[in-house]
């Protein structure tokens, strides 16, 4: 029958089985720590695997995809094994060493140079992608941030935690695409309805209702709200700004000898805290990315002390705030009690808080 | 032809036919009570396969006496087809094609709720076929003849070994462990009277997300059995409830759930192709006696009054020939 046929692929095509899953550390009595090598390679082996195995990635064929991070590595590496040629459109922010490591994977990169005046370099690399997917007729776009099978292939990481923690209170996690934490919130529910989900954004990403602006600290939040975050698994939402997430990242590695990247720092700030608070609770928390990309930033004293609000003084506890607008330049917490953005959004506007306390 | 295969292994063993032939060959197993764990699951290949994991209900059996004789095959009671079709199957994988005799089979497993019945039946059938033949067939032989009698079998022939059996194919996808976690089982049958065919029941087209999500499922288990933890099995056991839930629903289903979780209960289990669903209680808690009670009374007060209970490592009844 058809459905024993299909998603057969993964063990049959080559790829990095061994570097997909992080590896569990124990930080203190109840937390654990998962700590990627690349995470972004499971959802994007996986994505690839169910479009080739139901034929819109054909043998030898071509994917196209936007994207500066460690998505776009993850597919370069995946497409340099599998014969895939692969078009990556991306801006001039992109890092000068992954730069060079795509192209010498052999991508094809297309670097849009100039921002629309409305809609910013997001809106021209999307049109820079729609171009090549016209001019690569039958090519394949994994599309991250709406593709269904990107939270689906964390069912990998969930039985994972399952199998070697059994039962977990709380996940933390950093939110960007919403593929690992509404994937592994949704699979660990299903065993656990009482398990506490934390997402953790920045000041001005939209993912949780801030207003969008410049962010200095990336592979988390975004400019627009992916489809694939389900803001119904999300029981707390923290915002983390970037010099609190880079001390964080090296007490990370002070304390605990876990080289990781800053989105691991923003992860293990709200996670350290909550385990703290919550001594008799089992918390589990996503590390995405290693250390080694950021030796010139994160792990250099002087580039930290340029940074805007460097205190060089960890935080002890987030400022709660009622409303995502009220979320200020360093850490906030807000209550998300599983609810949609709308419904966040419409129940608690300024305006209505304010009618609420006078009536 | 895997029969082929065996027939040729099965007539090294025997020796010269008919020597070790018995008068009488005895057959029995035991029946279960649904599943833990049922879904779909990739073997070490990544091939995906229809699986489940058994409870295991010993105090419910199956018995077959097959006694040899030339000619035909004769089945007592003779609506026990596919037992008939089982010791069959048997005597043609001994190479026996010309043998028949007379295949008597009693059960004790009530039919039509998902609590292997029909397994039991064939498998029992088949062992008592190789028994008066000398002939021991080993677990994965037994379900390989039992799959191609009635299509989908349970795992029952391999007895107290927790395996994840691919039920369409008669392989075991993992060996999970030796046992697992002894558990105190309140049975409550939720429709009463309605008979389900449960070998006729169309396979559960499961959706991409819970293919996935059977994958967690999977990894507790282990943990469970590995560590012996009744508590992360119930988890796992509610979970795969909820799933077949929307593939066969079971009337009440919230009810139960409800009065499980307000009495203690680790969790619930169901026949996933059966009307059966199991409380699961700790049976070293020494509150569990009174829980059981507790839960037995609201479910009777709902009105589904729970037929009986047992412990899953309670001692094998087994029937003297």
């Amino acid at each position: 029958m058809s459905l024993e046929m299909t998603m057969s692929q993964s063990r049959e095509s080559r790829g990095f089985p061994d570097y997909e899953l992080p590896r569990l550390v124990r930080l203190t009595d109840n937390l654990h720590g998962a700590a990627f090598f690349l995470m972004k390679l499971l959802p994007a082996r996986h994505m690839l695997d169910r479009a080739a195995a139901d034929g819109r990635l054909k043998p030898g064929g071509t994917i196209c995809e936007t994207t500066s991070g460690t998505f776009g590595l993850a597919l370069a590496m995946l497409a340099a094994v599998r014969g895939y040629k692969l078009i990556l459109v991306s801006d001039p922010a992109i890092d000068e060493h992954l730069h060079k490591r795509l192209l010498e994977l052999g991508v094809t990169l297309e670097i849009v140079e100039k921002p629309y005046e409305i809609g910013g370099f997001q809106t021209a690399r999307l049109d820079r992608l729609r171009a090549a997917l016209e001019a690569n007729p039958g090519s394949f776009c994994p599309s991250q941030y709406g593709n269904a099978d990107n939270p689906r292939a964390y069912a990998e990481v969930a039985e994972q935690i399952a199998e070697r923690l059994g039962h977990v209170d709380c996940l933390v996690g950093t939110v960007g695409s919403g593929g690992s934490m509404s994937g592994i919130a949704r699979f660990l529910r299903h065993l656990n309805p009482d398990l506490h989900v934390i997402g953790v954004d920045t000041p001005n990403s939209v993912v949780f209702g801030q207003p969008d602006g410049k962010r200095l600290l990336r592979g988390l939040g975004n400019s627009l709200v992916p489809p694939n975050v389900d803001h119904r698994q999300f029981d707390e939402v923290h915002w983390v700004g970037a010099a609190e997430a880079f001390l964080a990242t090296r007490h990370l590695h002070q304390h605990h000898a876990l080289y990781q990247g800053g989105t691991s720092g923003a992860a293990y700030l709200v996670a350290d805290w909550w385990a703290r608070t919550h001594p008799d609770r089992r918390v589990v928390t996503l590390f995405p990315d290693e250390g080694h990309r950021y030796v010139a930033s994160i792990y250099n004293d002087d580039w930290l002390a340029t940074l805007p609000g460097w205190t060089g003084v960890l935080p002890e506890a987030p400022q709660p705030v009622a409303h995502p607008s009220d979320v200020r330049p360093s850490w906030s917490s807000f209550r998300w009690d599983r609810r949609t953005l709308d419904e966040v959004l419409a129940a608690g506007t300024p305006v209505a808080r304010d009618l609420a306390e006078a009536a | 032809m895997p029969g082929d295969v065996i027939s040729r292994f099965a007539s090294v063993r025997l020796g010269t036919r008919g020597n070790q032939r018995k008068e009488h060959g005895f057959g029995q197993v035991n029946g279960h009570h649904g599943e833990i764990l049922q879904g779909i699951f990739p073997d070490d290949a990544g091939h995906l396969h229809r699986g489940l994991v058994t409870l295991p209900c010993n105090i419910v059996s199956s018995t077959a006496v097959f006694r040899p004789a030339p000619g035909n095959l004769v089945t007592v009671p003779d609506d026990k087809l596919k037992a008939a079709e089982a010791a069959r199957l048997t005597l043609d994988s001994l190479g026996l094609h010309d043998q028949g005799g007379h295949l008597t089979v009693e059960s004790t497993i009530p039919v039509g709720l998902g609590m292997g019945s029909s397994t039991a039946d064939v498998v029992a059938a088949i062992r008592a076929v190789a028994d008066a033949h000398g002939a021991a067939l080993g677990a994965d032989e037994v379900a390989r003849l039992a799959v191609r009698a009635e299509t989908a079998s349970d795992s029952i022939m391999h007895g107290d070994l927790t395996v994840l059996f691919a039920q369409r194919e008669g392989i075991v996808l993992e060996h999970l462990g030796p046992a697992l976690p002894p558990l105190e089982v309140l049975s409550v049958n939720t429709a009463p009277g309605a008979l389900v065919d449960t070998v006729k029941q169309p396979p559960a087209e499961y959706d991409e997300w819970e293919i996935q999500a059977f994958r967690p499922l999977r990894g507790m288990l282990r943990r469970a059995i590995r560590t012996g933890d009744a508590a992360l099995l119930g988890r796992v056991a509610t979970a795969s409830a909820r799933i077949s839930q929307r593939h066969l629903p079971k009337p009440a289903f919230e009810e139960i759930n409800a009065i499980a979780a307000s009495t203690g209960a680790l969790g619930i289990q169901v026949a996933h192709s059966g009307t059966v669903v199991g409380l699961l209680f700790d049976p070293r808690n020494p509150a569990t006696v009174r829980r059981v009670a507790e839960a037995a009374a609201r479910l009777e007060a709902f009105g589904l009054p729970p037929a009986f209970h047992f412990r899953t490592d309670a001692v094998e009844v087994r029937h003297v020939a």
